[in-house]
């Protein structure tokens, strides 16, 4: 057999694979930019599942514009920035690409979502949270998830006006873009709120000893009244487990990082106490969208959504799968004013607008606490970004 | 007598290469170039690393520490004034005002890791073996946390990103050329057989006139300098440099091309940097049809483990085809390194 | 503030046994076949995940999952000699080297394929979880477990090196293969039995770094691994006492950095770590109880 021409190869065996069923009008085609293997794919993974999910609960209702399946077109870039500039320019080659979604870190977007600009191309970020991406990109890119600058000022807010807590100790992972955002966009508001940083203290993403930061906060302990830790989700519970288990019981606050079942399960029922952290508004855990959503997720995937980026996921490809609908038509210029004009749209990280322009929703934040491992929804909250 | 640059045969092959270029961007698709693109600049890392491992013997894992201070002078430099100031506030003032050409970015983004190679290297290279291995690997790790520490000039984990994608076919391979006619000459010159005979012996070498630490050293120095051009060309093509752009698995893979390719031979490792790339990429649409994630990098590397188990000197060993090389064959390569199993080792 | 440091290095300590029991493996595999081991970090990964298949899963025993463990660790060290390593010795140490990644790196997409990269929770006996209090000291019963352990894995190592018939067979192995075998050592059965050793160690090492840390995952064993590899040169590679040491001054040496400088060094600590190595390794070229090639020659 000879070899073919890497490009066509590709393009044939994915095209191949599809041409299986049995489909009438021509599929919608979104192309899925996730870290599948490698050090991101445990915040990946998830998203790229959520994201299949509400492509098959959409085609399985009967499509969109008339009966076209929408079809997600993974592709693994790797953890390695390379692939990603490679994988974006295959998938703006692609033929007939109505978007590209993708990535749970800001480093990644900014590598593949410019080749999309360029191409013209809407691309819908699942979970990246910096507000200043689209400026940086340009007007085909679009957040799902709010801005790290509304989660941190919102835990700010939270801290120093509801719990009363003063004084805080901050820990920050150095190695990612969303902890040293976060942890910039707390202080700050915390500060500005009268509030006072004890200890700056800081670790790095794969680090799995904490002692002796867990040993520095206690001989902080009387000073602060609470830790405000800026970790990933692959950090998160192991951070909880060490510093409960060193008796420090002051509350520990942390971002939507923390939003996975780790959290309560690594440290177990009796330590995982008193932890409080932002995430995405479930305004109602109970709401049938919720559940439509994470029973879904069990059976399709035998887990429940291993961490906040899965509903991300979910809600990306439902966004635009909303804007495909109002501007009737897969064309990108439709498309990208579709999405600028979304206002309103019920996902299960929240309701999602686009407003005075902005291309990061403005969302309510859920703040939550786990308790004896459980995690439990305290109150939700939309502060403002000045 | 230099074979490959004999009068006739240079023009000759610098058509053959333009050529190449050039059939390279009309017939490939946007794609299938960026892969061209990364093949060349693998070719770059892995030639020059031959330099410094196959040629010289030195056991060295630093090849991405120099790319990224390539990476990061070349981006800092050709980066427009204006955005600088937005980007990077602290950037001293001498520095925020530059705005290079992408050559003389690149050649200083070269020259800077020549620096920091000296500087590392001088003490280091006295390291045998796998002692050097792992300097080097913590040079890489030094450097890395140097990059995220130093928010001032390198925004930490964030790095900078939206670079002018200057980096095009042309550019790489006119970098693949000058790699390889420097290598080949290097080679084929007084210097390039006093490095061969460092690897063989290096009391015979030293007892034999050949000044050992100058003649290391500057291996390992060449080996910075494209280490850190491809830097410079890798962060133009990408738009973006951050601190794990240039990671310790790379450096396994490039050390992986030089072996695979035979140590120290250049056709070995350019065929190695472009093999390794394309069968990962071919074997893509398997992974993807499949959907097991994961596939690609594991048929790539059973591929490696059988090239060493049945060619354990790598494709050419330290040699190179004969089309190529028109000197007797017995000059031309040295022998083979020994069995290492003579080597002494001891548990105590 | 004396309980702060006595706190940071006792933290250091237990680090160190879990640095030291991996890095023993390493330097015994290098030793004997003067192969660096990159897979030997995986080897803990392994350990990890059959920690969790044997107690959670099947819900056996925790004595009969330990011993389980072991030997599951040994036999996968055992499987990769056989298959990966064994067709290439005598060939250059480098290739050795690269073998060793691919094997590492087949390994981690393995268990990424099959257990996803998702981190699972670990979960120990309670009685591990129990606090015990020492002098001012607040301490689990899974650290002191940790620190015992280790000891006592690294002692009998050193006496069946020493004393016990195989144990000779693989000193002189390690001194001079050739010579061994003339001597009617087997050769193959005494480079296996080395892989098995190192590899259950590093199995138990893996099954230790779950229980202190609580959470596993299949790229888990790339840091142990590093870090080991740095403990086994620290004390000269080949040294059995001396990776010992290497892991103990290596697991007290990161914590001391972060816990005794101000914490904007915190993000300093890899930095730290391997330029102290570099700079060891410039005064004792050969490790801090390593032979150089010369003597050993």
């Amino acid at each position: 057999m000879r070899i073919p021409f890497l490009g066509t190869l590709a393009a044939g065996l994915v095209a191949s694979t599809f041409a299986l069923g049995v489909q009438a009008a021509e599929p919608i085609k979104i192309v899925a930019l996730y870290n599948l293997t490698g050090g991101m794919s445990s915040l990946d993974q998830p998203s790229l599942n959520g994201a299949k999910l509400q492509a098959k609960m959409i085609n399985d209702a009967g499509g969109l514009l008339g009966g076209r399946m929408i079809e997600v077109v993974p592709i693994d870039t790797k953890t390695d920035q390379k692939e990603t500039a490679t994988a974006a320019k295959r998938a703006v080659g692609m033929e007939d690409v109505t978007a590209g979604i993708g990535y749970s870190d800001t480093t990644f977007v900014l590598a593949a979502a410019p080749l999309f600009q360029d191409a013209g191309i809407p691309f819908v970020t699942s979970g990246a949270t910096s507000p200043l991406l689209p400026e940086m990109v340009g007007d085909m890119l679009f957040l799902v998830p709010f801005g790290d600058n509304i989660q941190a000022y919102a835990m700010a807010e939270y801290v120093y006006n509801t719990m009363g807590i003063h004084d805080v100790v901050v820990w920050t992972d150095n190695g990612m873009d969303y902890t040293t955002g976060l942890s910039k966009y707390f202080q700050e508001r915390f500060e500005k709120l009268g509030g006072n940083i004890v200890l700056n203290d800081v670790f790095l993403t794969g680090d799995r000893d904490f002692s002796a930061q867990v040993a520095r906060l206690q001989a902080n302990q009387d000073k602060a009244g609470a830790v405000f830790v800026a970790a990933g989700p692959d950090e998160a519970g192991i951070i909880v487990k060490q510093i409960r288990e060193a008796g420090i019981d002051m509350p520990i606050l942390g971002g939507d990082g923390f939003d996975t079942p780790l959290v309560g399960s690594v440290p177990g029922e009796d330590l995982a106490n008193d932890v409080y952290f932002t995430t995405h508004a479930y305004a109602d855990l109970e709401s049938e969208a919720i559940k439509t959503f994470q029973q879904g997720y069990k059976e399709a995937y035998g887990t429940d959504p291993e961490n906040a980026f899965a509903a991300l996921g979910y809600d990306a490809v439902g966004l635009l799968a909303d804007a495909i609908k109002r501007a009737g038509s897969t064309d990108h210029e439709k498309l990208r004013d579709a999405l600028a004009s979304t206002d309103g749209y019920e996902g299960v990280t929240g309701t999602i607008s686009y407003e005075n322009g902005s291309r990061v929703p403005l969302k309510t934040v859920a703040v939550m606490k786990v308790e004896n491992g459980d995690f439990s929804l305290v109150t939700t909250m939309t502060p403002s970004a000045e | 007598m230099i074979p490959l640059a004999g009068s006739l045969r240079l023009p000759l092959l610098a058509a053959l290469g333009a050529l190449f270029v050039w059939l390279l961007e009309s017939l490939l698709d946007p794609y299938a170039l960026s892969v061209a693109m990364f093949v060349g600049i693998n070719i770059i890392l892995a030639v020059s690393l031959n330099i410094t491992n196959g040629f010289t013997g030195l056991f060295s894992l630093g090849h991405p520490g120099f790319m990224a201070v390539g990476g990061y002078v070349t981006a800092l430099l050709t980066m427009l004034p204006a955005r600088k100031g937005l980007m990077l506030p602290d950037l001293p003032s001498w520095l925020a005002g530059l705005h290079w050409g992408f050559l003389p970015a690149l050649l200083a983004g070269g020259l800077c890791a020549v620096l920091v190679a000296v500087v590392v290297g001088f003490p280091v290279l006295r390291l045998r073996g796998h002692y050097l291995a792992v300097a080097t690997l913590g040079f890489i790790i030094i450097v890395q946390t140097l990059l995220i520490n130093l928010v001032g000039l390198t925004r930490g984990a964030r790095g900078l990103n939206g670079l002018s994608p200057l980096t095009g076919p042309w550019w790489v391979y006119g970098w693949v050329v000058v790699t390889i006619y420097t290598c080949w000459t290097i080679k084929h010159a007084s210097l390039g057989r006093a490095m061969l005979a460092i690897r063989e012996n290096e009391m015979a070498a030293h007892c034999l006139g050949v000044n050992v630490t100058r003649v290391r050293l500057l291996a390992f120095v060449l080996g910075a300098f494209f280490a850190g051009i491809a830097g410079g060309l890798w962060a133009h093509l990408v738009t973006l440099v951050t601190p794990t752009s240039f990671s310790i698995v790379m450096s396994f893979m490039l050390v992986a091309m030089v072996v695979i390719g035979g140590s120290g031979s250049i056709t070995g490792a350019v065929i190695a940097a472009a093999a390794l790339p394309l069968a990962s990429e071919a074997v893509r649409p398997i992974e993807e049809g499949l959907g097991l994630y994961g596939l690609s990098q594991v048929l790539v590397a059973l591929g490696v483990l059988l090239i060493l188990i049945y060619r354990p000197q790598g494709l050419f060993g330290t040699s190179e085809p004969r089309f190529l090389e028109s000197r007797p064959a017995a000059l031309a390569h040295p022998r083979e390194k020994p069995d290492t199993l003579t080597e002494k080792g001891g548990i105590r | 503030m004396s309980s702060y440091i006595a706190t940071q290095i006792v933290n250091g300590i237990i680090l160190g046994s879990m640095y030291a029991l991996v890095a023993i493996g390493f330097s015994m595999i290098y030793g004997i076949v003067r192969l660096i081991n990159f897979a030997h970090g995986d080897i803990v990964m392994i350990g990890a995940f059959a920690t969790l298949a044997f107690g959670a899963l099947l819900g056996l025993p925790f004595p009969l999952v330990v011993v389980l463990v072991v030997l599951a660790g040994a036999v996968v060290g055992l499987l990769v000699e056989r298959l990966a390593f064994r067709p290439m010795r005598g060939a250059p140490q480098v290739t050795g080297f690269i073998a060793s990644l691919a094997v590492s790196i087949l390994i981690e997409n393995l268990g990424l394929m099959t257990v996803t990269a998702q981190p699972r929770n670990f979960l120990v006996p309670d009685y591990l979880q129990h606090i015990v209090h020492l002098g001012g000291l607040t301490l689990r019963v899974v650290d002191l477990a940790i620190v015992a352990v280790s000891i006592l894995l690294m002692a009998l190592l050193v006496l069946f090196v020493r004393y016990t018939k195989l144990g000779i067979a693989m000193r002189a192995t390690a001194e001079n293969l050739d010579v061994a075998r003339l001597m009617g050592i087997r050769i193959n059965r005494t480079i296996a039995l080395a892989f098995a050793i190192g590899s259950g160690l590093a199995a138990a090492g893996g099954m230790m770094w779950g229980s202190k840390y609580g959470q596993i995952d299949p790229l888990m064993g790339f840091v142990p691994g590093l870090k080991s590899f740095v403990a086994a040169v620290i004390g000269g590679v080949g040294s059995v006492p001396g990776a010992v040491l290497g892991g103990y001054l290596l697991g007290l040496g990161e914590v001391l950095f972060v816990g005794l400088l101000p914490p904007e060094y915190s993000g300093f600590r890899n930095a730290f770590v391997f330029g102290t190595l570099i700079l060891i390794l410039l005064v004792l070229p050969n490790g801090l109880l390593g032979r150089s090639e010369e003597e050993r020659a």
